[in-house]
């Protein structure tokens, strides 16, 4: 690589994305930013419809007809892929950035075999020239990811649900991207197999040094896999910083919440109570903090003003009344 | 799978037993004794009426006249025409089929192959022109009244611009003075055909598999100049003026035919296509960075194929009815119009024929599209 090992290989900036619905605008993504390194791993969390899918898909420039990205860029390796042309993007994809889809399930073909069917990525991209060749690699990503070569020659219904996101693990690594986004790559299978995928993963990913955004609604999953946490509400990013640090003591209130109501790896389970209510909706989010009907931090500047960004080392929340690491004991979420 | 064919099979040996069963009692039921209607007849040489006697058992009792009635369709022996008199039935049949399915297989093949593309056209750009004129169109032929569109297409195409000749499958005086006859001038044409499209697909399939990709490049260089060869091996055969006269007959029925079904397959694979196209595994292919048309056609119109083929078999049917009227109309002889003829002149032993001919040939159909539907689909055919 020609970039200096500090340079982040992904940097995204303001990345502001709309969904217009005939009852007006989703603001599904506001000007959200991060950086990720180069052998680094990120976990975007948050509840469902915060808009984390939005932001991975913002990523690939995959987009359904209604999006529209109103700012922002996303720089991978120093360019700018919201400028490109579609040709551009197309043979971008994949090839950059990779993909292991949320529906893992059901995101392969069932008509074509398995194996022909990351063939056809490696074959898209001209990573290797010949049949032969693309052959081996896809064996040994099979390899890689736990699968007996010979399945190449199965097609999806003769997989499990294991088997087939482990599939689409080996299809994401077939391009050498720099980044792979993994969204919720394991919620449909059950807790073994989730647990041991993802360590697996988290395995592949050091041993390639590959940079990998998780994300998930799962506290548990981003404390074992991740080096980085940025925590999502309302189409924006509230907290940022090193996984260890937060989870040490977070700062936002909605990251405490969210931790407190995730059984602790120990297994006893905490108290669901501190978080109750929806997230809000993206047509009309609450002014000031989006955070305040849910806060019980909450005032009156809340309601009313924009929570300025406030640091802590590398650390960063956006709230009015950050937690501080003494104080959080008033809260259920004791240290991790 | 073989358990699948076994079973579908098994149901076509049931439906080919009702199939002769309807086609007897039909004969039983016309008004009359048809039994003592053809051996009182005075015009039937007496030699007739016996033959007619043993081979239809007309004076054994009802139910073992069934019974050879059965015996008589596995042997192929449906006695002697008294419109084609003294000729078999299964001669006359067998030398119409042919004919018949010239018309049927191409018209059908066309209008499935129109209908897809068109549907997956319109499905993958909505809303253009494209879709309006297509669908409108489509609708408007697959809706209308097809003696009456038929008789359209021969008075624009035949009688104003002339293109094409009215109807029949040969122009006398073309043939005047030749020493072929247009049966063995017809057959030829098929087997050409045939060979054709045996060696197209081998070539299109056989050199794919190798994955060759030199080789996949040369595929269609190779079939085009096949498909150039022919002509011109024919034009010097002396009798390239006659098959170009089965040909030109053979236009305007199989452009009817097909106009008339292509809508069918287009609604299909428009609304299964709208389907797939939100798959997941079709959002899996754009992520791969596929370029756009080869999600399209690779991945959504492939998956949407397999509903559009199930439903292949209601576009038979319906193009083995619009045959009998499309020949008619086009006096084409082929087997529609021959058991039309039949019924008209109470040819009975032609009629029988023909209606058990027509029932085979759309059970062989169902079995040649339940076999497709098996090879489309690995879900079905790893079971
Ligand atoms: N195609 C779309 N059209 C309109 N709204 C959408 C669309 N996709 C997602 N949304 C809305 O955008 C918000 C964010 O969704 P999403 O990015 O899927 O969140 P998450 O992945 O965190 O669950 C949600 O409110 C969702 O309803
Ligand atoms: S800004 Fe106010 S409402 Fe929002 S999270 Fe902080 S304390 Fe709670
Ligand atoms: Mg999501």
């Amino acid at each position: 690589m020609s970039v200096a090992q500090t340079d982040p290989v992904l940097k995204v900036t303001d990345l502001t994305l709309r969904y217009s619905t005939r009852q007006g605008e989703v603001k599904a993504v506001e000007e959200v930013s991060f950086e990720l390194a180069k052998g680094q791993s990120l976990g975007l969390v948050g509840e469902s419809g915060c808009g984390k899918t939005s932001v991975a898909n913002s990523l690939m420039r995959l987009l359904p007809d209604n999006a529209r990205l109103v700012k922002g860029q996303v720089w991978l390796n120093g360019e700018d892929l919201l400028s490109l042309s579609d040709e551009e993007v197309r043979r971008f994809r994949w090839r950059r950035i990779a993909m292991v889809f949320q529906a893992a399930m059901n995101s392969l073909d069932p008509v074509y075999k398995v194996g022909q069917q990351v063939i056809e990525a490696i074959e898209t991209h001209g990573v290797e020239t010949t049949i032969d060749d693309a052959e081996e690699r896809v064996a040994r990503l099979f390899r890689l990811v736990g699968l007996d070569p010979q399945l190449m020659e199965r097609y999806p219904h003769e997989f499990s649900g294991g088997m087939r996101q482990r599939a689409i693990i080996a299809m994401a690594l077939s391009c050498d991207p720099d980044v792979i986004i993994a969204d919720e790559p394991t919620t449909a299978l059950d807790v073994i197999v989730q647990d041991r995928i993802l360590r697996e993963l988290k395995s592949i990913q050091q041993e390639l040094r590959m940079s990998v955004i998780y994300i998930t609604h799962d506290m548990a999953v981003v404390a074992e896999v991740t080096d980085r946490i940025g925590v999502m509400y309302a189409g924006r990013l509230v907290e940022f910083g090193n996984t260890a640090d937060v989870f040490r003591a977070p700062m936002h209130p909605y990251t405490a919440a969210l931790m407190s109501s995730f059984p602790s790896v120990s297994g006893e389970r905490r108290p669901l109570g501190s978080l109750s209510g929806e997230p809000p909706n993206l047509l009309d989010p609450p002014l000031g903090c989006a955070f305040h009907p849910r806060c019980a931090y909450a005032t009156e500047v809340c309601r009313r003003e924009s929570p300025p960004q406030v640091s802590r080392g590398q650390q960063w929340a956006a709230c009015w009344h950050p937690l501080d690491g003494q104080t959080s004991s008033t809260g259920n979420h004791d240290a991790y | 799978m073989i358990g699948y064919l076994i079973r579908r099979m098994w149901q076509m040996a049931l439906t080919l037993l009702l199939i002769l069963t309807v086609t007897f009692l039909l004969v039983q039921a016309q008004p009359g004794d048809y039994a003592s209607f053809y051996v009182l007849d005075p015009d039937l040489p007496t030699e007739v009426k016996e033959q007619m006697r043993a081979t239809f058992g007309l004076d054994r009792p009802l139910w073992q006249q069934y019974l050879i009635h059965m015996r008589n369709t596995f042997t192929g022996n449906f006695g002697v025409s008294f419109g084609h008199f003294p000729r078999p039935v299964m001669e006359v049949l067998l030398e119409r089929l042919p004919r018949t399915l010239v018309l049927f297989v191409t018209a059908t093949g066309a209008s499935f192959y129109i209908g897809f593309l068109l549907g997956k056209a319109i499905a993958w750009r909505r809303g253009g022109f494209l879709e309006y004129a297509a669908t409108i169109s489509g609708t408007t032929l697959f809706t209308v009244f097809t003696p009456a569109f038929a008789l359209m297409m021969i008075w624009v195409f035949a009688f104003k611009l002339g293109w094409f000749p009215v109807g029949k499958f040969l122009d006398p005086l073309v043939w005047r003075g030749s020493d072929v006859t247009a049966n063995s001038v017809f057959s030829l044409m098929l087997i050409t055909a045939l060979a054709f499209a045996v060696f197209a697909f081998w070539v299109l399939f056989a050199l794919k598999r190798k994955g060759n990709t030199g080789m996949k490049r040369l595929s269609i260089p190779i079939i085009l100049v096949a498909a150039l060869a022919i002509p011109l091996v024919w034009a010097l055969s002396g009798i390239g003026t006659l098959a170009l006269d089965i040909l030109k007959h053979m236009v305007l029925p199989i452009v009817t035919l097909t106009l008339i079904s292509f809508a069918g397959t287009m609604l299909l694979t428009r609304n299964s296509m709208l389907e797939t196209i939100r798959e997941d595994y079709v959002m899996a292919a754009r992520a791969k960075g596929l370029p756009e048309k080869q999600v399209r056609d690779r991945h959504a119109a492939r998956n949407a194929l397999l509903p559009v083929v199930t439903s292949l078999i209601y576009s038979l049917i319906f193009a083995i009815d619009g045959s009998v009227i499309v020949e008619s109309v086009f006096s084409w002889p082929g087997t529609g119009m021959t058991l039309l003829e039949a019924v008209r002149s109470e040819d009975m032993p032609l009629v029988m024929g023909a209606i058990v001919f027509i029932g085979l040939f759309s059970l062989l159909a169902h079995v040649i599209v339940d076999i497709l539907y098996v090879y489309l689909d690995p879900r079905i055919r790893y079971q």
